[in-house]
């Protein structure tokens, strides 16, 4: 059957946990090439370097009456007072959602940036971008 | 075995000089002697990006073949790829040879990719 995507299909989960109020997210994976171009050819080649993979998302934050706050909890990923170790990676899945079929994509990542504010006239939300880190766990697209 | 015969990704030619000195006199006249009538000291800087590192490390075995900078050695065509001018013009003038001036150098780019540098003078 056919099947258009739009936002609604859309979920992000850190930690195996739903988010819940997630507005947006989006992933960037990057291929590095390396030039093999010789002198003599006239046509540049290359071989395939490292991959990279990366993206952001945009969480609502909003608490949901019982003290679950996602975006708080994104956003001590970065906003703490202790620093950041090897250990503070988050297995990430980014998935569409089609009936009982999960397409994801999962990455382990750091938090890379994280911001948020307030503004009259407009709902608060915090905005996490992240860096991937290895191999992609799991494709599922 | 020979030095590798693969087309370089760089390359850069100094054709190097002849043996002369040169005396100054207090008046700033100069006079030149001329101690040899063949060009040598030619420098040649190859650069190898992103081969596998299969055919980087047959530098080192070349390098080891002529124990470093000690033995002279002529380089395959190859390593004029490219170059559509005179073949002698960028290689080692007549009576000639090349020899290792500094250790090749191997970068390594990724896992099986690896940037080899070689840098060659010429010596009669």
């Amino acid at each position: 059957m056919a099947k258009v995507y739009t936002g609604k299909d859309g979920r992000l989960l850190l930690d195996g946990i739903e988010q819940i109020k997630v507005s947006n997210w989006s992933l960037t994976g990057n291929l590095e090439m390396l030039e093999t171009t010789s002198l003599g050819e006239s046509q540049r080649t290359y071989t395939p370097g490292v991959q990279e993979f990366s993206g952001n998302a945009t969480l609502l934050y909003y608490n949901d009456g019982t003290g679950r706050n996602d975006a708080a909890t994104a956003l001590k990923k970065v906003l703490r007072v202790s620093g950041v170790s090897d250990g503070d990676t988050v297995d990430m899945r980014l998935r569409l959602v089609e009936g009982n079929t999960n397409h994801d994509v999962r990455l382990t990542t750091y938090i890379t940036s994280v911001s948020f504010g307030a503004s009259v006239g407009e709902v608060t939300s915090a905005q996490i971008s992240f860096q991937a880190t290895g191999a992609l766990t799991e494709v599922t697209i | 075995m020979a030095f590798p015969s693969y087309a370089p990704s760089s390359r850069s030619f100094s054709a190097g000089d002849y043996a002369y000195k040169t005396f100054q006199s207090q008046s700033g006249k100069e006079v030149r002697i001329l101690y040899g009538d063949k060009r040598t000291g030619m420098t040649l800087d190859l650069g190898y990006s992103n081969i596998p590192d299969t055919q980087a490390d047959d530098f080192v075995a070349h390098y080891d073949e002529v124990k470093g900078g000690f033995t002279a050695f002529t380089l395959p065509a190859a390593f004029r790829t490219g170059w559509s001018g005179d073949t002698a013009a960028i290689d080692a003038a007549t009576g000639n040879q090349w020899r290792y001036s500094e250790p090749p150098t191997i970068t390594s780019v990724r896992p099986g990719i690896s940037s080899v540098t070689v840098r060659l003078v010429g010596v009669l």
